[in-house]
């Protein structure tokens, strides 16, 4: 694989810790806990005028008539368009990734001749109020000729009806690629264990919705667009090249924004139209997305299949993995990442895990079918590959005979740096030690003991376990270390000011990460400083720091890089200075606890804040030559694909009257390198469990064989609330990055990652008395009271089924 | 999600309430709202006028009346649960007020309101069926008195005619057994299946007993087989068993996404069982 050219940009700082590693409270909860944050739905512009969307209530039709005139009649409407309208401004936007074997497919804004998927916008009121707005949308005067719907994945692999008129034979994706003796593995196996394994298509539903306000200055040419978005300058970047807005004129705004978890790491038809209708009516028009439309028509996420076989030896040793992906990608690509996110990332990234298998072969393919198009959601890939590694695993444990603990650490990689058949580089990790720590938290053998006799009462508990090793800090060098060629980098501003506190500005925008406090404790900790006297500004606006997204597991890394490179330059600028004030060599300056000091001299030290109001206020203080600006910019990209792990235990209870799973205890293991903020990596790992929790139990988005969507409510879509959440225990591992800043890596994935598999084990450990395994989620009362009614034996697995009886058409 | 254009009054009389009721087909009550508003924000309701009972005076008392206690349709679900009478008198109410919905929305939403939406799923209309409850109610032409088991007729239907409106439930506190069993996947969702069964224990056995089912049928009804089993006859497990088979026999269940019939028969079983070998306890 290419090695990636070394940049003066992918070094970091060496940081003293003292902030880093404690559990500084959030400094952004006084504000968002006591109401003061501001949202988009709290931005109101003088004289803006509400946008309401009229969605496709079919899956699938050809449009024969369409006339908005009632809509444009209707009181209080100020513009109304349908695709034909907005089509000559817009085509569309292009949805692909740059992998082998990917088919692009266009997105209109508004559909023009064929509507796709139940949700898909078909026309666009604007109006004095949302009120009015929606009124108008029902005075729509349209004619469609339905046309057959592709619901399942497998019927549209197959050929037959066409879901996507630019996808003739329903392939969005199709490749594969095999490395070592594959074959060989297989045929000299002493056994082989496989299955097909399905995630369900679930939504990563927000607590805050989409919402887009846009605002247009015909006189300056400029654009203000307010978005929710993960990805501003991303977003900024689309609007110049799909809609010709000059780019230095626009300007993407992101409020406090209540999670996107990957779901607002899109470009929408909504952003696109926004500034669109604003530029044709001239005013601000604002458009917040509703809870139905975001059920609806919000990027759905995770819904494919993998099967996955493993090799085994007689010594229980995998000796290769054959994993195939098959992803339900909904009417088009969604761009940026495509139908390949799911499918793609669950074969390249996540076979082979922790496992020491000299021999990996996979291939991947998506198809479009006649529902909404799927997107990234926390751990994109991840979690489907994981799933099917780690049950595939537990599959193998019991072939075997041994217990789930005792055959992972048998095929566990111990040495490092380790290089995984398909050439990825894993420089570092505990990946033996989560196994053991984990064994020691969950007490195995009082564990065994327990379930057995609870058993003899009818109480049916079981353990499963999930351990992981997840790609972080997404950058140039994960991209290429993957096989794609995507450019990342981020830059931060850091100012000291003349009391000696900083400002700091970043790239990336948050939503609800603690962004704001764990990058003040990495600039508190390069400057010297104390960490209250830190203040941080996430990408509120693309007119600060660049960011290349909040995605990927990697604010704290990318962002916290650049933050220290910026710092490191203006904490030389103050040694510079603190060493002509104490007339000693910069060399021995050091900078820690609000001083700068002397290294091994007791009294030689002056306050840093002295320091920074000499450099504005005191030129006499300043060394020969010297430039006194306090404030840098720098960038950060890291120079090595760098990957966290770890692993979950997790406890559940069946009940068999009902086939209830109720959720006992959860055991996490973490190693994301240095902890930055042990209170936020806890957070993290408790709310990504939780969607973890969610996505195998409680959520799927359900459709019906005409396509038509069935859970647009929470009425209907079974959001994990509190009431679920067992209690967490969580152990912290420490290997740290030997590149990145402090040694801190990505894990804001990792839960949702690796949660599911852990459930599923747990499910189908309790189940054994009743010897079936389960590998579809979500698992069902329905579907988990059908395992222990012994309606299903081992010879007639649920295994291999497309098609659940719930749900998932 | 904007409801369509309706008109509003709050009246401070039943009198003006029932003028305005009657002054247009589809004018409708609204009272706590919890089920109606989003109703109108999905558009799948769109009255000409909401007739709002808050300024309505004595709609929101829970009155001991010895044999039995009368409940003001205003009263929320709230303070039912909260009720120190309801917890002595018809712990039933208690226990199963905790089930509805969460705290915001038992905070906003009314007995009464509940009660005339009838909706299938209601804990309100399962327990008042089994409660032998009454229902009293004022239109144009005065009072009349509505037994729950002539009143829920249908999913989302009572014999509440469209310009009457509840204004109290009378409930006989002499069943004094009872069990309430609810299987709802996570606290707060609507049941996948409910049970109500009550009875007046005499000499060992239960007198007149009603056993009802919600949630998992179509429309509230009473499990009469499961009754009929029950009545005059020593609790014991064996006759919880009985009683769980005839529910599974007799009940007639709906199926949509969270549950096939087949899975709501045996849920409704399960239940029926947990409810007698808890009365069989309690007795």
């Amino acid at each position: 694989m290419k090695k990636l050219d070394s940049h003066q940009h992918m070094t970091t700082p060496v940081i003293a810790a003292r902030s880093v590693g404690t559990r500084v409270l959030r400094s952004e909860d006084p504000r968002l806990l006591s109401g003061r944050g501001e949202f988009i739905a709290d931005i109101n512009l003088p004289g803006q005028l509400h946008v309401a969307f009229v969605r496709s209530p079919v899956a699938h039709a050809r449009i024969i008539h369409m006339d908005l005139s009632a809509i444009r009649d209707a009181d209080g409407v100020a513009l109304a368009w349908s695709g034909q309208d907005v089509a000559p401004l817009c085509e569309g936007l292009v949805g692909e990734m740059a992998v082998e074997g990917c088919f692009p497919t266009t997105m209109p804004l508004l559909a023009k001749d064929e509507v796709l998927y139940v949700g898909e916008p078909i026309a666009v009121v604007v109006a004095d109020s949302r009120y009015a707005a929606e009124d108008a949308c029902e005075l729509i005067d349209w004619d469609f000729e339905e046309l057959p719907a592709v619901t399942n994945a497998d019927a549209a692999l197959a050929g037959g009806p066409v879901a996507n008129p630019q996808l003739s034979d329903n392939l969005g994706l199709k490749g594969g690629a095999s490395f070592g003796n594959v074959s060989e593995a297989f045929e000299q196996a002493d056994q082989v264990v496989q299955g097909r394994f399905y995630t369900c298509r679930v939504s990563a539903a927000p607590m805050e919705t989409r919402g887009v306000i846009a605002d247009y200055e015909w006189a300056s040419k400029g654009l203000r667009l307010w978005s929710n978005t993960q990805m501003p300058h991303y977003l900024k970047y689309m609007l110049t090249a799909y809609l010709g807005f000059p780019e230095q004129g626009v300007e993407v705004i992101t409020p406090d924004t209540g999670g996107g978890f990957g779901q607002k790491a899109h470009v929408y038809p909504e952003e696109m139209l926004l500034p669109l209708l604003a530029r044709e009516v001239g005013r601000p028009v604002k458009w917040i997305e509703d809870r139905r439309e975001n059920l609806i028509a919000g990027a759905h996420a995770h819904e494919q299949f993998v099967d996955i076989a493993y090799a085994l030896d007689a010594d229980g040793k995998i000796t290769g993995v054959r994993t195939d992906a098959l992803g339900d990608g909904g009417a088009y690509h969604m761009p940026p990442w495509s139908m390949a996110v799911e499918p793609w990332c669950a074969v390249v990234m996540t076979p082979t895990g922790i496992y020491d298998i000299p021999a990996a072969e996979y291939t991947y393919s998506a198809v479009a079918t006649n529902k909404t198009p799927v997107g990234a959601y926390r751990g994109v890939g991840y979690m489907a590959g994981t799933l099917a590694r780690e049950c595939l695993a537990d599959d193998a444990a019991r072939a075997l005979g041994m217990s789930p603990f005792e055959f992972r650490r048998h095929n566990v990689v111990r040495d490092f740096p380790w290089t995984n058949a398909q050439d990825i580089v894993y420089q570092e990790g505990s990946w033996l030690e989560t196994i053991n720590v984990l064994e020691k938290m969950v007490d195995y053998p009082a564990f065994l003991q327990r379930q057995s006799e609870l058993r003899e009462q009818g109480r049916y508990i079981g353990l499963g376990l999930s351990v992981f090793v997840e790609s972080s800090g997404e950058s140039t060098a994960t991209s290429q270390e993957h096989g794609l060629g995507d450019v990342y980098h981020d830059t931060a501003t850091v100012r000291l000011n003349p009391n000696g506190t900083a400002n700091v500005t970043i790239g990336l925008s948050a939503q609800g990460q603690g962004l704001a406090t764990t990058m003040a404790q990495m600039a508190a900790d390069t400057l010297g400083i104390n960490v209250e006297h830190v203040s941080v500004q996430t990408a509120r606006s693309t007119s600060h720091a660049y960011g290349s997204g909040t995605i990927g597991s990697r604010g704290a890394v990318v962002a916290g890089g650049a933050v220290a490179r910026a710092a490191d330059v203006v904490r030389e600028k103050v040694r510079l200075v603190a060493a002509n004030m104490l007339e000693a060599s910069v060399d021995d300056i050091q900078l820690t606890d609000g001083l700068a000091s002397v290294k091994g001299v007791a009294d030689a030290s002056v306050s840093i804040a002295d320091v920074a109001t000499s450099i504005y206020f005191d030129t006499s203080s300043w060394p020969e030559d010297f430039e006194p600006s306090l404030e840098a910019t720098q960038a950060y990209d890291p120079a090595q694909a760098m990957f966290s792990n770890g692993g979950h235990a997790i406890l559940v209870e069946l009940d068999p009257e009902t086939g209830f799973v109720r959720f006992e205890k959860v055991y996490s293991v973490e190693d994301c390198g240095t902890v930055i903020n042990p209170n936020i990596v806890e957070g993290q790992i408790r709310g990504g469990v939780l969607q973890g929790i969610g996505a195998s139990v409680f959520e799927e988005l359900a459709y019906d064989e005409s396509g038509q969507i069935l859970t647009t409510t929470f009425l209907d879509y079974g959001l994990p609330t509190m009431d679920v959440a067992p209690p967490f225990e969580i152990h912290h591992l420490e290997t740290p990055s030997s590149h990145s800043a402090s040694g801190v890596k990505g894990m804001g994935e990792s839960g949702l990652i690796a949660a599911p598999a852990a459930v599923l084990n747990a499910v189908n450990d309790a189940l054994t008395p009743f010897n079936v395994v389960l590998r579809d989620l979500p698992l069902t009362p329905q579907r988990v009271l059908k395992a222990m009614s012994g309606e299903l034996s081992t010879a007639q697995q649920e295994a291999t089924s497309t098609q659940g009886e719930t749900g998932h058409a | 999600m904007k409801p369509p254009k309706f008109s509003y009054v709050a009246p401070t009389t039943l009198d003006d309430a029932l003028k305005h009721l009657a002054s247009d087909p589809d004018a409708k009550v609204l009272s706590g709202g919890q089920s109606l508003m989003p109703l109108l924000a999905m558009r799948l309701a769109a009255p000409s006028i909401l007739v709002d009972l808050q300024h309505v005076p004595n709609l929101s008392d829970i009155e001991d009346r010895g044999d039995h206690i009368r409940i003001g349709a205003r009263v929320t679900h709230r303070e039912i649960e909260r009720s120190a009478l309801l917890a002595d008198r018809l712990p039933i109410l208690s226990a199963a007020a905790s089930h509805i919905a969460h705290p915001q929305i038992r905070s906003r939403g009314t007995f009464g309101g509940s009660t005339a939406h009838a909706d299938p799923s209601g804990e309100w209309p399962t327990i008042l069926l089994a409660l032998s409850a009454t229902m009293q109610a004022v239109g144009p032409h005065g009072n009349r008195t509505i037994e729950a088991d002539d009143f829920f007729v249908g999913p989302f239907t009572s014999t509440l005619r469209d310009d009457e409106i509840l204004t109290h439930v009378s409930i006989p506190t002499t069943r004094t057994a009872w069990s309430f069993q609810e299987a709802a996947v996570k606290k707060g969702d609507y049941g996948l299946a409910l049970i109500a069964a009550t009875g007046t224990p005499r000499g060992g056995v239960l007198v007149d007993p009603r056993v009802t089912v919600g949630a998992a049928v179509g429309s509230v009804t009473r499990l009469v087989a499961v009754e009929r089993i029950l009545t005059d006859e020593p609790l014991t497990d064996e006759l919880a068993e009985e009683a769980a088979v005839a529910a599974a026999e007799s009940v007639k269940p709906i199926s949509d996404i969270h549950g096939s019939s087949d899975y709501r028969r045996k849920l409704v079983a399960s239940l029926v069982r947990r409810a007698v070998v808890e009365l069989k306890n309690g007795a």
